[in-house]
């Protein structure tokens, strides 16, 4: 069944009931849509038990249940028995409506807490895995009621064995966007550096970085971010900890880079964040990276969940380039041929996830809109034929690839003779019938920057009968379209004179 | 680079080029749509529902194809479907009355029979309406003979769409807005000959003919172009069609407007549209 769910992370597989359904899996993607649109699409992880880890599981939790406050009657009273009864607790605790009604049972929480700190090792986990239950639960007046916990969570994120330190990194991270009160606790006590002593501590243990740098994630989008969390972030040392972590394990996989490189990609679009991720060289790792990848891509290497990885660092290095001098982009970004990178993910992206080949091209356009390095690149590593050929598709994705055409041609005007004989001419004479009105203007733009001062190339276009097609645009109802139409007619088609080249 | 006395200086041109393209920078913040397919997919990732390979965005697209005709709708998904609509209705297209006409020959034959005052003149003394099939080559006094003609020697229908009386065209020539060129006007008002019937692309002249337009040959044509999906608008004229198969519910008809000079014309060469001034300007 290929809408089974299989998933990589540390060799753990899990099937889940919904994907079964295709249209159940359609609905809920309507709706997180939906919730990024309000800005509140908010992505918790579950961090899976053991148990749950060695074995297929389903959703069900049917089997097995036992009364709620009847668990917690049990472990209330200490006695060998306890750690049995936390861990059933912890299982209980899966349940959405479990988790209400536990938090209102009077001081369940405090006793959590109490266990968490308490003597028993054992039992400070399953105390551990309870919260860590609580903390992914849909409702967000649970996070609030795990208040409590906070100080001691983020006092545990050194000293203690991975997995209880995961559980806690998890944990913290899912609390954090559910309510202003729970952020600012946890600012005040210390949430930024502790995790960047996390980290730096603990550098070699991939699974605690990848826990740590998804709290990190959590923590960067919020609405307040840019004023509260990325300038303290910045200051920290948490942007160079990121980068020395983000090229993928071979052993481990591409988790734990997922996660930086998400991290990175939400600095990258404040404003704050350009100047410093650029001085730590981070244009230069992340396209390096990049072209790796792209590398791999090409030759058909598709680890799967790639594009999980590509997706962050494409926007990184979007984002990086927009902002980084012009005169220092070449040697910021390290290898002009990043451009056939880019390339190479959109050729492979296209059908499966065009949104990438979209962001593939956007990240283009920003190379060559100022350089003429990378707009020298796109021609002599022939990658010109292969972009004329992605200008059917629509979406935008064929928008902005004739801007970095409309960009080369712009930049390098001795190269529009070749970008005409690559094919770019008679391809507008398809694109200036398109019904995307942005498509036409860039198409008449690009037309005008091909034609002007070369009588041949307007010749050509003549031949292939594009006098009839600019003649049509005349009775075009938008202004800007008639006018440049006519400006071609009249002084580069029409009056073939050759007197009036500019 | 060179200039002649014939051309604006060059600074004079760059200020009037409307030309604007400049390359641009995009720095996208995190909550903009170009990022809203990924995030979904980091989404579904984190939550452990995600698929390699699972379609769960929009599936790729091709753009679409739309004429340019301002008022014209019409929307292709291939390119010859563009052709060939542009091909059929716009091309050959009077200037002087904004009829449309099938081909470059009718064409010139209405505008012969309906524009050229000379034509007119001409026609009291001798044989000038020409025979619609190409290659017969004859000639006929009146448009009345011509059509005889037609439906006994060429087995025309008797209300073949393309051989209309002017007189026909009702009222509604009233409302064109007139050329400026006052040598056009004269001959808009003085010929009552009859002349080519030619078919027009309007809404109104719909309700108003006869019954034959031009909207039966585009109806065909709709037809064969909308095998695929195109979106057109409706009409309810499949009613008047007989015998030619159509049964086809989407059918179009174009309605457009001019909004430029009139001296802008369709047409393998701008000066067709001054065909009816050809006597004079020798």
């Amino acid at each position: 069944c290929n809408r089974c769910m299989a998933i990589k992370t540390t060799a753990i597989k899990k099937i889940n009931i919904l994907c079964k359904f295709n249209d159940v899996r359609k609905e809920h993607i309507i709706s997180l849509r939906q919730a990024r649109r309000d800005r509140q699409l908010v992505s918790k992880r579950l961090l899976l038990t053991e148990d749950e880890e060695q074995r297929e599981v389903t959703m069900d939790t049917a089997s097995g249940q036992q009364d709620l406050v009847d668990l917690l009657c049990k472990v209330q009273h200490s006695g060998p028995e306890r750690g049995t009864h936390l861990k059933a607790l912890s299982k209980a605790l899966r349940d959405p409506s479990e988790q209400l009604t536990f938090i209102k049972q009077e001081n369940s929480v405090n006793l959590l807490v109490s266990l968490l700190t308490g003597s028993n090792a054992q039992c400070r986990l399953h105390a551990a895995r309870c919260l860590h239950e609580l903390s992914h639960s849909p409702h967000t007046n649970v996070a609030p009621a795990c208040l409590p916990a906070t100080p001691y969570l983020l006092t545990f994120l050194s000293g203690q064995s991975t997995k209880f330190t995961e559980l806690c990194l998890y944990t913290l991270g899912n609390l954090f966007p559910d309510s202003d009160v729970v952020k600012d606790k946890l600012l005040a006590q210390g949430i930024i550096p502790a995790l960047a002593n996390c980290i730096e501590n603990q550098k070699h243990n991939l699974a605690v970085v990848e826990a740590a740098a998804f709290s990190l994630t959590q923590l960067l989008q919020a609405k307040d971010a840019a004023e509260k969390i990325i300038p303290k972030v910045l200051a920290s040392s948490l942007p160079s900890q990121l980068l020395s972590v983000l090229n993928p394990d071979p052993n481990f996989g591409l988790a734990p880079a997922i996660e930086c490189a998400w991290c990175l990609h939400y600095l990258a679009c404040s404003s704050d964040g350009n100047g410093e991720l650029l001085a730590l060289g981070a244009l230069s790792h992340c396209s390096s990276l990049l072209m790796s990848l792209g590398g791999a891509v090409a030759e058909g290497n598709k680890e799967e969940g790639m594009e999980l990885l590509v997706c962050p660092l494409l926007r990184c290095v979007g984002n990086l380039v927009s902002c980084c001098p012009v005169d220092s982009l070449s040697t910021q970004v390290g290898d002009v041929r990043l451009v056939a990178a880019l390339c190479a993910f959109i050729k492979a992206y296209l059908h499966t996830q065009p949104a990438l080949a979209r962001e593939s091209a956007w990240v283009l356009n920003n190379l060559t809109a100022h350089s003429t390095d990378f707009c020298s690149a796109l021609l002599t590593l022939n990658l010109v034929p292969g972009l004329i050929q992605l200008l059917p598709f629509s979406q935008g994705i064929n928008t902005m690839i004739l801007r970095v055409l409309a960009n080369v041609a712009h930049k390098k005007k001795e190269s529009c003779l070749q970008l005409a004989q690559l094919g770019l001419l008679s391809t507008l004479c398809a694109t200036l019938k398109m019904a995307d009105q942005e498509m036409v203007t860039l198409s008449l733009e690009i037309l005008f920057m091909l034609v002007i001062g070369r009588p041949q190339v307007a010749d050509e276009f003549v031949r292939l009968s594009g006098v009839s097609l600019l003649e049509a645009i005349q009775y075009n109802s938008e202004g800007e379209m008639r006018r440049r139409a006519a400006y071609l007619l009249e002084h580069h088609l029409l009056s073939h004179s050759a007197d009036c080249t500019v | 680079m060179t200039a002649s006395g014939n051309c604006p200086t060059g600074t004079t041109e760059e200020r009037e080029l409307p030309f604007s393209f400049t390359p641009q920078l995009f720095h996208l913040h995190k909550d903009h749509e170009l990022f809203e397919d990924g995030d979904i997919h980091r989404h579904m990732y984190l939550q452990d529902l995600y698929v390699s390979g699972a379609d769960d965005e929009p599936a790729l697209s091709v753009s679409e194809f739309a004429c340019h005709i301002s008022g014209c709708s019409a929307v292709f998904s291939a390119l010859e479907e563009y052709e060939h609509h542009y091909n059929s209705l716009h091309r050959h297209v009077c200037c002087s009355c904004r009829r449309s006409l099938p081909s470059a020959r009718l064409l010139d034959i209405h505008i012969q029979e309906w524009h050229d005052s000379l034509f007119t003149v001409l026609a009291q003394r001798q044989d000038m309406y020409q025979c619609l099939v190409e290659g017969c080559g004859q000639k006929f006094r009146t448009s009345k003979h011509r059509k005889d003609h037609l439906i006994r020697i060429h087995k025309y229908p008797p209300d073949f769409r393309f051989d209309k009386t002017k007189k026909d065209r009702g009222t509604r020539e009233a409302k064109r807005p007139q050329q400026k060129d006052t040598a056009m006007e004269v001959a808009d008002d003085v010929c009552e000959s009859e002349g080519v019937c030619e078919v027009m692309c309007d809404v109104l002249s719909e309700q108003r003919e006869l019954g034959e337009t031009m909207e039966t040959l585009v109806e065909e044509e709709a037809a064969r172009m909308t095998k695929p999906a195109a979106t057109m608008e409706h009409t309810d004229l499949s009613a008047a069609f007989d015998g030619n198969g159509c049964t086809s519910s989407e059918t179009f008809k174009t309605q457009y407007s001019y909004r430029v000079p009139t001296t802008v014309c369709f047409g393998h060469s701008s000066v067709r549209g001054f065909r009816g001034r050809r006597g004079r300007r020798k």
